[in-house]
């Protein structure tokens, strides 16, 4: 595991107990090299990027260009564009692949798993454009309906599938999926908020079309994400916001285009952010990511039996490659008291539908309280938690 | 002036320094709340906004004020007790003169802005803009 002493908020307290910070599916924790690049950026380099020949802005072009290369380095990817986060990343493709691919009577596969992110940019899609959308469903095992998603192909034109639930923790047979969407013409987004920050993603490996990504959930900050496309689909995109930096000439008549991922870069980009992601993934870089992956999971797992003893009910199943999300309820407690009672005392969790009322709708609840480990966190946090919510249970489990 | 049951509850979690015994005191609250029963849980008398279910219903008899409630998160309902401390069964001057900030001098809420999504600020906007249009038609 890593160092917690390098996350500086780790050690302030929390209506006076340490804080045990179990809500990294929302956001992580920032080290300090993160918090110290993008303040060294704002103290020394502030300019604006590309255009200027001054010095400020040769070291801020630098610096936000080297993140780009980081990030093609670490997925392995052909392109990246840079966007605010995962969201702007799938309206990215929903509006500058979409609208330029997609006619009426088109299909988009979607699954009930997904994030509302990657469901209403496709709905406005269908409204505008008459684009059908097919749902694959979620089985009782809380897995994608293999069987339906490949009866849903026929016809399709892009595919669309979460890399790992937020809400369960699965992660879904995404090699499958592609190698099924390809041979039938799709071409497909993975929404991989949650699966990179646990495991290295080789998108030119998997050959996946486009991956949306936000910085913020593996230790970089809030406001900058990025999309990676294939080179052949990058070609079939055009840009959908217009203004500076993405263009090559304007006249009055018109204008023409920026040919790399520039083009859908318009506006001054988050340049401290891209400075932060840089040195998020330098830190991640020194991690071994596959060795904390089988760690946390072990945490998870322990955690699940450890909450099923307490008679909660655990949505997940915790497979090998699942991510460690833990998301309870228990029958006596409602999941927002509950939650507000482990604040009390130190514990971070989140409460609520996470953004995927679809997905719970589908497992028949309203909400859960959701326990997400991240790199920083420990056994012993995971012990505390149960410690805690038996603490909570016994006080206040008969008010229900 | 707030309603004496009010002050006397705001006194009482003035004194409570450990944050789960307030929550404990706020709890034992929700039975201040006349139930608002699942059945009669409607559109109209929906919190919008809150995570949990949460229905609050609010009339004005004989220039005194009705409230009824009922919500899933028992902190809600608590919250609710304290709003009805408040306002239920007191002249409308004495319910009016209840703020946000006697909600938030419970202590167990770490915000309460427009934005916030658990709706308790939510809730008692919506009591009091619905006692504003009843006290104007009045």
């Amino acid at each position: 595991m890593v160092d917690a002493s390098d996350f500086p908020i780790l050690s302030r307290k929390v209506n006076g107990k340490r804080l045990v910070y179990l809500d990294n599916a929302a956001t992580t924790q920032k080290p300090q090299t993160v918090i110290d690049a993008m303040n060294q950026y704002y103290t020394n380099s502030n300019a604006n990027v590309h255009r200027a020949v001054h010095t400020l802005a040769g070291e801020a072009t630098d610096g936000y260009e080297a993140c780009r290369t980081s990030l093609k380095s670490w997925f392995n990817a052909e392109r990246v564009v840079m966007t605010s986060g995962t969201t702007e990343a799938i309206n990215l493709v929903a509006h500058g692949w979409g609208r330029a691919n997609l006619r009426e009577g088109d299909a988009v596969v979607l699954t009930e798993m997904e994030h509302h992110s990657d469901i209403v940019p496709w709905q406005m899609l269908s409204k505008e454009r008459g684009v059908e959308l097919r749902y694959v469903p979620v089985l009782d095992d809380m897995t994608l309906d293999m069987e339906a998603y490949e009866a849903s192909l026929p016809g399709a034109k892009l595919v669309c599938v979460v890399h790992t639930s937020n809400v369960l923790g699965v992660r879904n047979p995404v090699e499958h999926i592609i190698q099924q969407a390809h041979a039938a013409g799709a071409r497909v987004l993975l929404d991989a908020a949650q699966g990179a920050p646990h495991t290295r993603i080789d998108v030119t490996e998997l050959e996946v079309d486009f991956l949306a990504v936000s910085a913020h959930k593996m230790l970089g900050p809030t406001g900058i994400g990025c999309l990676t496309v294939k080179e052949d689909a990058f070609a079939e995109m055009a840009p959908f916001m217009g203004g500076g930096d993405m263009i090559d000439q304007v006249t009055v008549e018109g204008s023409t285009y920026q040919d790399n991922e520039h083009k859908f870069e318009a506006g001054t980009p988050r340049i401290a952010e891209a400075i932060g992601w840089k040195a998020a993934m330098d830190y991640l870089e020194g991690v071994d990511l596959d060795a904390e992956h089988h760690r946390l999971l072990n945490i998870a797992r322990w955690t699940a039996n450890a909450l099923r003893e307490l008679g909660c009910t655990v949505y997940g199943r915790h497979d090998d490659l699942d991510s460690a999300v833990v998301s309870f309820l228990h029958p006596d407690l409602h999941a927002e008291d509950m939650a507000h009672l482990l604040d009390a005392q130190g514990f971070a969790v989140r409460t609520g539908h996470h953004c995927a009322q679809p997905l719970l709708h589908r497992l028949g609840i309203s909400s859960t309280v959701r326990a997400s480990f991240y790199l920083y966190n420990t056994m012993e946090e995971a012990e505390g938690l149960v410690e805690a919510l038996t603490t909570v249970l016994e006080r206040f489990g008969g008010s229900a | 002036m707030i309603s004496e049951a009010l002050l006397e509850v705001i006194q009482e979690l003035a004194e409570i320094e450990d944050r789960m015994e307030r929550f404990e005191f706020i709890f034992d609250l929700a039975d201040e709340v006349l139930e608002l029963p699942v059945d009669d849980w409607t559109e109209t008398n929906r919190v919008k906004g809150c995570q949990s279910q949460a229905h609050l219903e609010v009339r004005i008899e004989n220039g005194h004020v009705h409230l009824r409630g009922g919500a899933d998160a028992r902190l809600v309902q608590g919250l609710m007790g304290l709003l009805a401390l408040g306002m239920h069964d007191q002249p409308l001057e004495v319910a009016q003169a209840m703020t946000v900030d006697h909600i938030k001098e419970a202590g167990v809420l770490n915000s309460l802005t427009p934005s916030r999504s658990n709706g308790v600020r939510t809730m008692f906007d919506m009591v009091t803009t619905k006692l504003e249009a009843m006290s104007d038609g009045e």
